[in-house]
């Protein structure tokens, strides 16, 4: 059998996606301290992620650059070709998990220095916050190890963020008539709604790992059309 | 449609072979045949030799009409000598031999009394390097089909046969005003668009072109590019290419040949192109495309 060629060329893309995946360690990150402030209404801890969002979207660009130059450069084909697509989309997710953190931390001020809090709902974003991360992790270990079924549990694992959110849904519905409090209520159901969304992103993920192994691009769940 | 053979020299037959379009006696009027239909190959359990040194083994496949049709592989994987194959060019060397069914359009091209120069003139071949005949004009360089064909055409005729083949590849617009000038007196991919006009001269049904950029400029390689995607609404093309984003670029199918240390030259996948060059189902095909192979 011929010798393998182009090293560099191979040694650069696998920089790349070490890279790109490395970003879903940042989300991580980004996700714990976001959890950590919604707990102690840290506001401080909330401009923290809100800043730190720079380097989730400096990965985005770099990766982002490295990979359109080895497009322009060395005529990918194939599972490289189908691999560099799907970072492509992977990086975008994760620049949208970043922004979802912001969005959440965003909304923390708002609810004031005395915000009547309702610890189930606290407790319930929590939950989902912790969800949410085992889901990021799942998303990055399976597309590492290029493993479908791995992806392809994450669909299972995000129906039980999904449910958080609707229960955070009815909680909300249920939290009185006083203003503040559902004003409270309301900006909370924001935060859990964006926690939800990561979770979504992370299947988003879980769909490309599929995309390079086999080729084909199928929605897990289609959003459109519930089966 | 395959002529039967005539009685011809060695010389002759050699002669005519060696050009692009080999012009045998035509079945057809080249003058009134305006509505084309291209044909497909069919190839089935093809082998190749050299004497005894088996250079393609066990080649079974279908080159659809209207399609480019790019084989890629390795140096020495046979490629060369399949294309040649498929207008009995290969048998031209010297102990060369060739075993299975090639048929155009069902007609078996190996078949007895098929006529090999018959076989050539409707699958016409265009080389790696453009060779206009280097004493002849323009428009000499165009005509000489026409004018060893052993019917008598008209002077107005022979115009237009030039003037539509100058026009099918693409280069009459340049050459229109010094069609008398000596055919070597144009740049590299003006040649090989002469000699692609030269080729269809003869109407051929099916183009093989064996690596017809490789001796050209990038912008020469893309006028070229260009000019197969036209070619092939009216023929089958068969193309041998080294560079992988030619084949990307240009074929609609792709076949893959490679060689072992025990296996000769064979097929090891054939398929559409943008399924080739993005989810092959060989590991032989996607360590090739990809550039894995030293």
């Amino acid at each position: 059998m011929p010798e393998i060629a182009r090293a560099g060329y191979l040694e650069e893309l696998a920089t790349l996606e070490a890279s790109a995946l490395g970003g879903l360690d940042l989300v991580n990150i980004a996700l714990g301290r976001t959890m950590e402030a919604v707990e102690h209404h840290d506001v401080e801890l909330a401009q923290v992620v809100i800043a730190d969002d720079d380097r989730i979207d400096g990965r985005y660009l770099e990766v982002h650059q490295g990979l359109i130059t080895l497009l322009a450069t060395q005529s990918p084909v194939a599972t490289d070709l189908r691999l560099i697509s799907a970072l492509l989309h992977v990086l975008k997710s994760i620049e949208r998990m970043g922004d979802q953190c912001v969005n959440v931390c965003k909304v923390i001020p708002l609810t004031g220095n005395h915000a009547p809090v309702d610890p189930r709902m606290v407790e319930l974003i929590l939950k989902m916050g912790a969800h949410t991360r085992t889901l990021i992790v799942q998303a990055k270990r399976a597309f590492e190890e290029r493993d479908v079924e791995m992806a392809r549990d994450l669909v299972r694992r995000d129906d039980s963020v999904d449910q958080l959110n609707r229960e955070c849904f009815h909680l909300a519905l249920e939290i009185g008539d006083d203003v503040d409090r559902r004003e409270w209520g309301m900006t909370m159901l924001l935060a859990a709604r964006a926690i939800e969304r990561i979770g979504d992103n992370a299947v988003d993920i879980g769909e490309q790992v599929a995309f390079v192994v086999t080729g084909l691009f199928r929605e897990f769940e289609d959003a459109s059309h519930p089966g | 449609m395959l002529g039967a053979a005539t009685k011809r020299s060695a010389t002759e037959e050699g002669k005519q072979a060696m050009s692009d379009s080999p012009v045998g006696v035509t079945s057809t009027d080249p003058m009134t045949k305006a509505v084309r239909g291209a044909k497909t190959i069919e190839v089935r359990d093809v082998d190749l030799y050299y004497g005894d040194f088996q250079a393609v083994e066990g080649v079974t496949m279908t080159i659809a009409p209207n399609k480019v049709t790019a084989l890629i592989g390795s140096s020495g994987c046979g490629k060369t000598t399949f294309l040649r194959s498929l207008n009995r060019m290969h048998e031209l060397t010297p102990g060369a031999r060739v075993d299975g069914h090639v048929s155009l359009d069902g007609e078996d091209i190996y078949g007895r009394g098929v006529d090999p120069v018959e076989v050539r003139r409707l699958i016409g071949m265009v080389f790696q390097q453009p060779n206009p005949f280097p004493t002849m004009s323009i428009y000499d360089n165009v005509a000489a089909g026409l004018n060893l064909n052993s019917r008598r055409v008209s002077q107005s005729q022979k115009d237009s046969v030039v003037e539509r083949s100058l026009h099918g590849a693409h280069l009459w617009e340049e050459v229109k005003d010094r069609l008398q000038k000596p055919g070597s007196s144009l740049s590299g991919g003006q040649q090989q668009r002469l000699c692609i006009a030269r080729a269809i001269a003869v109407e051929p049904e099916v183009l093989l072109m064996d690596e017809p950029c490789s001796a050209l400029d990038p912008l020469a390689t893309l006028a070229i590019e260009d000019l197969i995607a036209e070619l092939k609404n009216r023929y089958t093309i068969v193309i041998v290419t080294h560079n992988m984003q030619q084949a990307a670029r240009a074929s609609d199918v792709t076949a893959f040949f490679n060689l072992d240390a025990t296996r000769p030259g064979h097929l090891v996948e054939v398929g559409a192109t943008n399924e080739i060059f993005t989810n092959p189902s060989q590991q032989q095909t996607e360590d090739y495309v990809s550039g894995r192979f030293g």
